[in-house]
């Protein structure tokens, strides 16, 4: 398989790996609604939030430029979004920057807030998913509350979709090795059809056999975990510190930045 | 179409990961009375087929250098019946979130409302109108396009419905509105021609599988579907015609003060200092502060002094914070290399 790069740090040891996976998830969906409660005016209060996650990623160990091609890679909705508002909100700005100050357009300004909050809610999304497994995640989102059969659903999803799309990429090649050229849109069509329907038939087949295994091994549709989630106290300095953090900077530093 | 966290407020995210917690609760609920233990494994697969059907790409005509690619709710709402597809496709909603950052994670309410829930029933819901009785291609084709075309476009408008409500669009509603759906249109046509296929293939190979019959699956009365459908045409309509009016409601009206008519009385006013303090401390500590330019918009009467000042305070904020994010980088970088060493 050459695609278990996506979450393949998560599975480095620091000590914010070692965290409880419940705390991470919950420290960064409260950091994630104050980013994005903050005010639509001002980029340096965000420029202060970035340092967090920022100082996470680093102590954790993740290469920076996995994270930014990261952000690159799902970004294309929000650039377009971001990208729109100059061109409708043209009201001047007169925007001033330590010594330069110079004219430009409250669209301007928006959309580079936009961006902005998004580097910094993905910088803490991938600060979480890449120093937690998603088995840990899982056992985490449980104890949370999350319906069992959605968190099984997860667990099974996760664990074949690598299977599948290297399948995918079985069939990709057998297609590209025998299609030299473009077909036009009916043939192309009916090929791609079916080799998805193949690949459909394949899954549901392959489910068949692995239910029937796991029924052998005495599967009764409940799940156990070898994991045992304990809040810690270094869990407890971390939320300490995450909360300090966040109601400093919003507290104290805001009102100076605006 | 992903929603991310940026164009959506706090109080409109927190409202549909409410909605979208509470349905996916409700569905889970209500599938695990019926479902056995052996479909468990078949839904997680079919799951996971969807990543894979993602990566099969096709080329577009007209369009030199662009492919499509299958989305694949309507497709399993059509074979796994609405209550299965819509769990499946919400937990690939969820691992797209939190393994591959698709969308945020404030987000993911709207994403599984757009994406999941709405597609899968109202797929679902059409397909099965359209193809009731005997078999047909004509019927399979005709009702397989509509559901795809239309569950599509549902999620779309949801989308800008969304973001309108959360007022962070510059581009007005319906310029946004209409580009989503021609946008969406084209998608949904695409993605109804191949699922049509798909479903022609599956027809030849696996009748059984097409004919409704792949057991553990889930169906539903269409009394309930109608009424829900008739919920949310209402719903919809309702937040339309609220972001249609451009102008304040009438109870904002009344109690704001009116700058046009200067005789204008205030009809609800306050001056209990206890109210005016909360006032005060919401303004100013909020979650949800109004978005203000107050500063900004006087850009052509600038009073310098004030202007530069807060120019500098930036600079100090910006370059404060790149400072200390190299900091933490190169201490980080230190102490890695003593560790190697």
């Amino acid at each position: 398989m050459h695609h278990a790069y996506i979450d393949k740090f998560a599975y480095q040891d620091s000590a914010i790996h070692r965290l409880d996976s419940r705390v991470k998830f919950l420290v960064v969906l409260v950091f994630t609604a104050v980013v994005i409660s903050l005010p639509r005016s001002s980029l340096s209060i965000l420029a202060c939030y970035a340092i967090g996650p920022f100082a996470v990623l680093v102590w954790a160990g993740i290469p920076l430029k996995f994270v930014f091609k990261q952000i690159l890679l799902v970004s294309p909705f929000v650039i377009v979004l971001a990208l729109s508002c100059p061109l409708y909100d043209r009201t001047p700005v007169a925007v001033s920057f330590g010594p330069f100050s110079w004219q430009s357009s409250l669209g301007w300004l928006r959309c580079f807030v936009i961006l902005g909050k998004f580097i910094v809610t993905m910088l803490a999304l991938i600060g979480l998913v890449s120093t937690t497994r998603f088995s840990d995640l899982l056992a985490g989102l449980q104890r949370l509350g999350l319906p069992r059969l959605l968190i099984i659903q997860l667990g099974f999803l996760y664990r074949y979709i690598f299977v599948l799309i290297d399948r995918a990429h079985h069939i990709l090649r057998a297609r590209a090795g025998r299609k030299l050229r473009n077909l036009g849109f009916k043939t192309e069509l009916r090929t791609a059809a079916s080799m998805l329907g193949s690949l459909f038939i394949r899954s549901i087949d392959t489910a068949e056999h692995i239910s029937i295994a796991m029924q052998a091994r005495g599967f009764d549709g409940s799940w156990r975990t070898l994991s045992k989630l304990k809040v810690r106290r270094c869990d407890l300095f971390f939320v300490l510190t995450a909360a300090v953090f966040m109601s400093g900077l919003y507290f104290f530093i805001k009102p100076i930045l605006q | 179409m992903h929603m991310a966290n940026e164009l959506l407020s706090i109080p409109v995210a927190t409202g549909t990961l409410a909605i979208a917690a509470g349905s996916l609760g409700f569905i889970c609920r209500k599938v695990r009375q019926v479902i056995a233990a052996e479909k468990l494994a078949l839904m997680g697969i079919l799951g996971a087929f969807v990543f894979a059907a993602q990566m099969v790409n096709f080329q577009l005509p007209a369009m030199p250098g662009t492919s499509g690619h299958m989305v694949g709710a309507v497709l399993l709402a059509i074979i796994l019946g609405p209550h299965l597809a819509a769990i499946v496709i919400s937990s690939v909603v969820i691992v797209q979130c939190l393994i591959f950052q698709d969308g945020g994670l404030l987000a993911l309410g709207c994403n599984i409302i757009n994406i999941s829930l709405v597609p899968s029933y109202i797929g679902y819901f059409l397909y099965r109108t359209i193809t009731n009785g005997r078999f047909s291609s004509l019927k399979v084709y005709i009702g397989a396009m509509l559901a795809s075309v239309i569950a599509m476009e549902a999620g779309a408008i949801l989308v800008a419905i969304q973001a309108a409500m959360s007022g962070v669009l510059a581009v007005p509603l319906s310029t946004f509105l209409i580009t989503m759906i021609g946008v969406h249109f084209l998608v949904g046509f695409v993605e109804g021609l191949v699922t049509v296929t798909v479903l022609a293939y599956l027809q030849q190979l696996r009748p059984d599988i097409v004919a409704d019959s792949l057991p553990g699956t889930v169906r539903l009365s269409k009394n309930a579907v109608l009424a829900t459908l008739g919920i949310l045409a209402v719903l919809t309509g309702a937040g339309l015609s609220l972001l249609a009016s451009d102008l304040p409601d009438g109870l904002e009206w009344s109690y704001a003060e009116r700058p046009d008519q200067p005789g204008f009385e205030t009809v609800v006013s306050n001056r209990d200092s206890r109210i005016t303090a909360v006032d005060d401390f919401q303004s100013k500590y909020s979650l949800m502060p109004d978005y203000s330019a107050r500063a900004s918009k006087l850009g052509d009467v600038p009073d310098r002094q004030a202007d530069l000042g807060a120019g500098w305070t930036s600079f100090a904020g910006i370059t404060g914070s790149a400072v200390t994010m190299a900091v933490i980088w190169l201490t980080a970088w230190m102490l890695r290399r003593k560790q190697a060493s």
